[in-house]
């Protein structure tokens, strides 16, 4: 264990580069570049480990440096224009203002400066439109010339008191420049019999994990605050996952489920519930009418002879019953289901009694679809069949439904109207948003729709309206979402 | 469900009590009805009425009615007292076969404001619509009285008998009526089947209407200044015409008319005997209040039981310790069996002071088994990386032909759609997902999406709904493998053995594609979706994919609902 410790693992392009810088008291990065021959960011990520190994101290240090502008480099290449100046002067001993403009080819604020600055230092003379030196021999500015030079092949770093010079008659600009010294912090030379050599890799692989090169590597570091890929994952969809859960709690409350078809014989969308053929809920503004396949058939059943009795005279209910004459042909026509209530209309054949039924069951109407209408959507519905059941109790099965299964804690009850129960029951709450909304409804099945199955019991019949309830807690406000064709939202809504 | 307006202020005068919008919304729960908008500066209420089988509640006067009742303003039936008119109306036995009914009452000392007026067209056009059967069972006519001599001929008459309808200024026979007239467009269709035209003319004959489609436009019409008018109910159906009289005279009443009587002169082919109308004669019904508390769960006495029905504006006389004879207001029709008067009386007790019991049914819960089946399949599905979807079972044919490459339409068709994109059932999912995708196309790829739903088929003219599973896989790389793994897996899984039998379909590649065969019987197919398909529906990348029938696939509960 002691032996690990003193151990140190590192790479082979971290001791090139430890022994690099060991060879200088002190070291700057471009020098370690070209030393090394690496490019800036390999160097930057080696030395970032030495550094982090408190093996090498690293200096960042702020200087100004001159870089020559566009005049400088001209400067460099043609002369300083005063230098060009004497030049000329003394191949030509005297030349008119436009001669020398002509010859110079200079713009003409640099001339005048140049003649200017000559001028003042008294080295030429102007005399009759005529400029000529004053003295032959004179050499002016040839240090100004080379300092120039030196910065332009980086031979001299600092222009000494020429900068202000080379600032002002705008030959060169000073900028900042970073420079970064190294310097070992424990010599190389020290510690070289305890570093070993590792090999950095960015991938484990299983032959490293068979063969055991693992314990030589070394892995490199991630970054674990870049962002990762999109990922997207099997999931249901919100509503349908609603759905479940809704099937979740009636099925914890001991309800079985119901299914029945999506198209529908009028039967038992609406005879079998007692509404009378010509009630204008079964207009056709109101209900689906299927016109392909043209024609139904009822069912060659007792019952529903039962039922034209039920409509027609109330038969042995002590109903007054709907009092005409009812027609077998249009309780034969296909409507597709208006209401959830024809899956329990069905469940009725047969009945076992003591028994709770539920069924979440898509149904048809005839709205033009838009933010509020859907032309399908779902309803829960069910029913509830025991000899002791009571009307109180159906108010008791709201609360339940109301607190478990909507989970809502305030709620009222009103009076309600459906053709086949009696009486019948609104569930409502309101919402600090939305105001009142009605989400359940209620009643006992009339004995017009019960007797003629033979049931003796009184049957429960029970409605949830949950897609309100659904688009409140995913803050949905049109309604068409509920069957969305965006994949963005079914790949991304939140589950909870 | 009946929507009607009303003024607040006029509601609140007419109760005698100055109740606020929610105290009034409040009261009306109990006459099954709710205020869904109030516009203060026009003073109108909306209100819904949601019961459809009491026409009596579809005007304020009714509804007031009720809440005074609710209120102990007022208490049990509403007395009406009726003075003869001498008014008589003859019945043509002709009519016996078409609109054989009518009922008639005179009001006078009428105090007609325009509101009021509004008030009484807005009721007879709501009874007319709904509880008439758009006039077909029974309509209303106001006349008046001033300008009608009796006795008056209800009768057929000659299709060229002319008179000036309402909102005209010159004469039109009654054929021209149905042809031109904008009710004789709407309403001639009732007309026309009877195959005669029926008539009201006054003894000096002068017109009155023609029932049902258009009142005459001088004695048809009724004004701020009328203080006395007639009353007619035409139609079909004798309770009917004679209960919308009552309604319509107990309406006036309340806004302080008096009403006469009017005598209908039967002949025998139609009803045995004449009639006085409006006919108050009051319904009875005898309950039992031992059942009825059983049925509610309540515990009340006969006396109490007497003084809710008298709240509900019902009268009851105890005959022994258990049984009332409840006495029905003339206005009401609804009431059918002993459980409506339940009802009231619970409605009169308050559904949220009866007391929701801790109720207990005891039985096993359960989802049914093809449920449970389905959610297998769900479950593999989403296991394999699949987005779960849920699209719309009404779609537009061509979703299911034309964008697909089928020309099969045997599917179910609508006859009354509201718009080409929900007209037809689907018969199968995967035409449905390939539209998704099409929406799609901006989203990161490979996109896997499924739907396990159901569909509707049909076998011989006989139509099934069924669950169907489809599955659909987009992206630059996707292959006939990448459909084919999953199935495989999925019937592995499901421990059903399939082959999949090399066959052209045109949503799919040639020699890509086939049908799925369990225990030789065809229940899906499989492939890589036809370029073709893919152009037409706007989709840019390679799709491959399955549908499966469930009902099928032996080890699964799944089966076919047959609609009859």
């Amino acid at each position: 264990m002691n032996n690990a410790e003193n151990k140190i693992f590192l790479s082979p392009e971290n001791v090139k580069l430890y022994e690099e810088i060991s060879k200088k008291k002190e070291i700057s990065i471009e020098e370690l570049l070209e030393v090394t021959k690496l490019n800036r960011g390999k160097l930057e990520y080696h030395l970032s480990f030495l550094v982090s190994e408190k093996l090498v101290e690293r200096n960042d240090i702020l200087t100004k440096k001159l870089k020559l502008t566009k005049t400088g480099l001209d400067a460099v290449k043609n002369g300083l224009i005063e230098r060009r100046i004497i030049k000329i002067l003394k191949e030509k001993s005297s030349v008119s203002f436009p001669g020398l403009s002509k010859l110079i080819q200079s713009d003409k604020k640099e001339l005048n400066a140049g003649i200017g600055l000559l001028k003042k230092q008294n080295i030429l003379k102007i005399e009759n439109g005529q400029i000529s030196l004053i003295d032959e021999n004179i050499d002016f500015n040839i240090d100004l010339q080379s300092v120039l030079e030196g910065i332009k092949t980086s031979q001299i770093d600092d222009a000494g008191i020429s900068t202000e010079t080379i600032v002002k008659r705008n030959l060169g600009v000073l900028e900042d420049k970073k420079d970064t010294i190294l310097k070992t912090i424990v010599d190389y030379s020290k510690i070289k019999d305890r570093i070993e050599k590792t090999i950095e890799v960015s991938r484990l692989t299983p032959e490293m994990i068979r063969d055991g090169s693992w314990k030589t590597i070394r892995l490199k570091e991630y970054n674990l605050k870049v962002s990762p890929p999109h990922f997207f994952v099997g999931r249901k969809q919100p509503y349908a996952q609603f759905l479940d859960d809704v099937k979740r709690k009636l099925v914890a409350l001991g309800f079985q489920e119901m299914r029945g078809p999506i198209v529908e014989l009028e039967f038992w969308n609406f005879d079998a519930l007692f509404q009378a053929q010509d009630h204008p809920a079964r207009e056709w503004s109101d209900v689906y009418r299927v016109s392909n396949p043209q024609k139904g058939s009822l069912p060659q059943e007792e019952y529903v002879e039962l039922v034209q009795k039920v409509h027609e005279n109330g038969y042995d209910t002590g109903s007054k019953g709907w009092r005409y004459k009812w027609d077998p042909k249009k309780s034969a026509r296909m409507v597709l289901r208006a209401q959830g209530t024809s899956v329990s209309a069905r469940t009725l054949v047969n009945l076992a009694v003591p028994s709770k039924y539920f069924s979440i069951s898509r149904c048809y109407r005839p709205d033009t679809v838009d933010v509020t209408h859907l032309s399908e959507f779902n309803q829960v519905e069910g029913i509830v069949a025991d000899p002791s059941i009571t009307f109180r109790d159906l108010l008791g099965i709201l609360d339940t439904f109301a607190k478990d299964v909507a989970g809502v804690k305030e709620y009222t009850f009103k009076p309600d109207y459906y053709p086949f129960t009696e009486p019948s029951v609104e569930l409502s709450t309101v919402d600090p948003n939305l105001g009142r909304i009605e989400f359940g409804g209620a009643g006992i099945f009339r004995p017009e729709v019960t007797r003629p199955f033979g049931i003796e019991v009184p049957v429960i019949a029970w409605g949830l309206g949950i897609d309100r309830l659904f688009m409140v807690k995913h803050e949905i406000t049109d309604i068409r979402e509920l069957f969305s064709h965006k994949l963005d939202w079914l790949r991304e809504e939140k589950m909870i | 469900m009946v929507t009607i307006k009303a003024s607040y202020n006029n509601m609140k005068e007419l109760i005698g009590e100055d109740v606020t919008v929610a105290e009034l919304d409040e009261l009306l729960s109990f006459a099954k009805s709710e205020i869904d908008d109030y516009v203060r500066e026009e003073d109108m209420l909306e209100i819904n009425v949601k019961t459809s089988n009491r026409p009596d509640l579809w005007c304020p006067e009714g509804l007031v009615r009720e809440i005074k009742g609710i209120l102990g303003k007022e208490k049990a039936i509403p007395s009406l007292s009726i003075k003869t008119s001498g008014y008589k109306v003859k019945v043509d036995p002709k009519l016996a076969s078409s609109r054989p009914y009518i009922a008639c009452a005179v009001a006078k000392n009428l105090h007609l404001s325009d509101y009021i007026i509004k008030q009484f067209m807005q009721l007879s056009d709501k009874i007319d619509y709904s509880y008439g059967r758009k006039r077909k069972k029974a309509s209303i006519g106001l006349y008046n009285l001033s300008m009608i001599k009796s006795p008056i001929d209800y009768k057929v008459i000659e299709k060229t008998h002319h008179f000036v309808p309402l909102g005209y200024d010159k004469e039109m026979n009654l054929e021209e009526i149905l042809e031109h007239h904008e009710k004789g467009l709407e309403y001639g269709y009732i007309v026309r089947e009877y195959g005669h035209y029926p008539i009201l003319l006054s003894s000096d004959g002068v017109t009155l209407s023609l029932p049902p489609i258009i009142n005459s436009n001088t004695v048809g019409r009724i004004t701020e200044e009328t203080k006395e008018c007639l009353i007619e109910v035409t139609g079909t159906n004798f309770e009917t015409v004679n209960v919308e009289l009552n309604i319509l005279c107990q309406t006036l009443a309340d806004r302080g008319a008096e009403i006469f009587s009017v005598e209908i002169v039967y002949p025998q082919e139609i009803h045995k005997e004449n009639v006085i109308t409006p006919e108050l004669t009051k319904q009875e019904i005898i309950v039992d209040l031992e059942i009825i508390n059983k049925y509610l769960g309540t515990e009340i006495t006969p006396s109490t039981a007497i003084k809710i029905l008298e709240k509900r504006r019902f009268e009851g006389k105890s005959l022994d310790t258990s049984k009332i004879n409840v006495i029905i207001p003339p206005y009401r029709l609804d009431i059918l069996h002993w459980v409506d008067i339940a009802e009231e009386i619970v409605i009169g007790l308050d559904y949220n002071k009866v007391g929701a019991t801790k109720w207990h049914v005891l039985t096993t819960g359960g989802l049914s088994q093809e449920t449970e089946d389905e959610n297998k399949v769900r479950d593999i599905l989403i296991g394999t990386g699949a987005v779960e979807i849920l699209t719309n079972t009404l779609t537009d044919s061509t979703i299911l032909t034309d964008k697909v490459n089928l020309d099969d339409d045997s599917f179910v068709k609508i006859g009354n759609a509201v718009s080409k994109s929900y007209s037809v059932i689907r018969n199968q999912i995967y035409p449905n997902l390939i539209s998704v995708l099409s929406k799609n196309t901006h989203e990161s790829y490979p996109q896997i999406i499924f739907e396990v739903g159901e569909v509707v088929k049909i076998d011989n003219e006989k139509p099934y709904t069924q669950t169907n599973l489809a599955y659909l896989y987009a992206d630059a790389e996707a292959s006939f493998e990448d459909a084919h793994k999953l199935l495989h897996r999925l019937m592995s899984l499901l421990n059903v053995e399939y082959i999949i039998e090399s066959k052209e379909h045109p949503s799919f590649i040639s020699g890509r594609c086939g049908i799925i065969l369990v225990e030789g019987e065809k229940c899906g197919v499989i492939g890589e979706i036809h370029p073709n398909v893919l152009e037409k529906n706007l989709i840019w990348v390679p799709v491959v994919g399955l549908e499966l029938e469930l009902f099928l696939l032996p080890s699964l509960s799944c089966e076919r609902k047959f609609t009859f």
